[in-house]
């Protein structure tokens, strides 16, 4: 079974927010667990703190993502958990990209 | 950044999550050796009649449970939760297992501690030393020893989830120690000693098959532990 050629103009309707490195990193993390702490995030990722707090502040105004924060003892501690949006939104960049990218062994 | 490998990263993240759910790595190791030290403990009446000050040393192996416990918790926390914590999704299939084997261990502890109470009550128990008097009777305060095991660790707990497993290990230690008194320190009634037929053989069969078991889930605890503890300073290694 052959898969349609997609439209080409549909690359550019792939989900930014989703789209950039750094933020498809986090949301790749974030839907193979339930809560991760900022600290995981920031070491699985390779982002500096500033530049995490920055992408996942827009992916929580996209409604991507929930940040919980709360104190161990006296330590306060952030954690982050994916949204069902969130999920359906990284469910369907990697349907589309699927569908967009050629078939192996074809350039 | 560069374009991540998606699948490495969600895979990284899985297996890190393991880590505070269902592995426990050098605990698990632990467990399984302070299983075997046990099992070929309780076989020998000279090592439990053995004395360590100027108390015997069953009266320490009482507490390993609750040991176990403190430093699968501390553990936990010192070696696997390094990198931050993170709650892994649930597993419905891994869930029931569990619940299957902490149903099923439950029910055969209950089974033998309520044997042992109807052996009581019938008098073919007595409480008193057993082994031929080769280990003297426990002191009575290791009997109050249950309600120590309720103590809740709120440093260990966060959560429902956590102080439900908390209350299931609990119950289980509860559980446990109720037969080892039971069997340890009930010595058969005299007239009865030779009196127990094949009840008695059956006993003495289920007890050496229930020791192999002991010693063989100790070996392949202690293995599996340390491969995954080995597993675990991997992945970390992987961390960019």
């Amino acid at each position: 079974m052959t898969r349609p050629n997609p439209d080409p103009r549909s690359i550019l309707d792939l989900d930014r927010m989703v789209h950039e490195p750094a933020r498809l990193a986090i949301l790749t993390v974030l839907a193979a667990a339930e809560e991760v702490a900022f600290l995981f995030l920031q070491k699985v990722t390779g982002l500096s703190k500033g530049n995490l707090s920055s992408h996942t502040q827009k992916l929580e105004a996209a409604g991507f993502l929930e940040t919980v924060k709360a104190f161990q003892g006296r330590i306060p501690s952030t954690t982050f958990r994916i949204t069902e949006e969130g999920r359906a939104a990284l469910q369907a960049y990697h349907r589309q990209l699927r569908a967009l990218l050629p078939k192996e062994g074809k350039p | 950044m560069t374009t991540p490998d998606l699948d490495a990263l969600a895979a990284l993240t899985r297996d890190y999550a393991a880590f505070q759910t269902r592995k426990s790595g050098l605990a698990t190791a632990l467990g399984g050796l302070l299983a075997v030290v046990l099992a070929v403990g309780s076989l020998s009446p000279l090592f439990m009649g053995a004395r360590l000050g100027h108390r015997l040393l069953l009266e320490y192996l009482v507490w390993t449970p609750l040991l176990w416990l403190l430093l699968k918790g501390l553990l936990a926390r010192a070696l696997y939760r390094g990198a931050g914590s993170v709650k892994a999704l649930p597993d419905g299939a891994y869930e029931r297992r569990r619940w299957f084997w902490i149903f099923g261990l439950a029910m055969f502890l209950l089974a033998v501690g309520l044997s042992g109470l109807y052996a009581f009550a019938r008098g073919l128990l007595q409480a008193g030393a057993a082994h031929d008097a080769c280990v003297p009777a426990p002191p009575l305060w290791l009997l109050a020893m249950p309600p120590v095991y309720l103590l809740a660790m709120p440093w260990a707990i966060r959560g429902i989830e956590e102080a439900r497993a908390y209350a299931v290990l609990v119950g289980q230690s509860v559980l446990w120690l109720l037969p080892f008194f039971l069997f340890y320190f009930g010595a058969p009634t005299p007239p009865l000693k030779t009196g127990w037929g094949l009840l008695g053989d059956l006993f003495g069969v289920g007890i050496l098959v229930l020791w192999y078991l002991i010693m063989v889930w100790g070996a392949l605890a202690m293995v599996r532990g340390w491969k995954e503890h080995r597993d675990f300073r991997k992945l970390l290694g992987t961390l960019p």
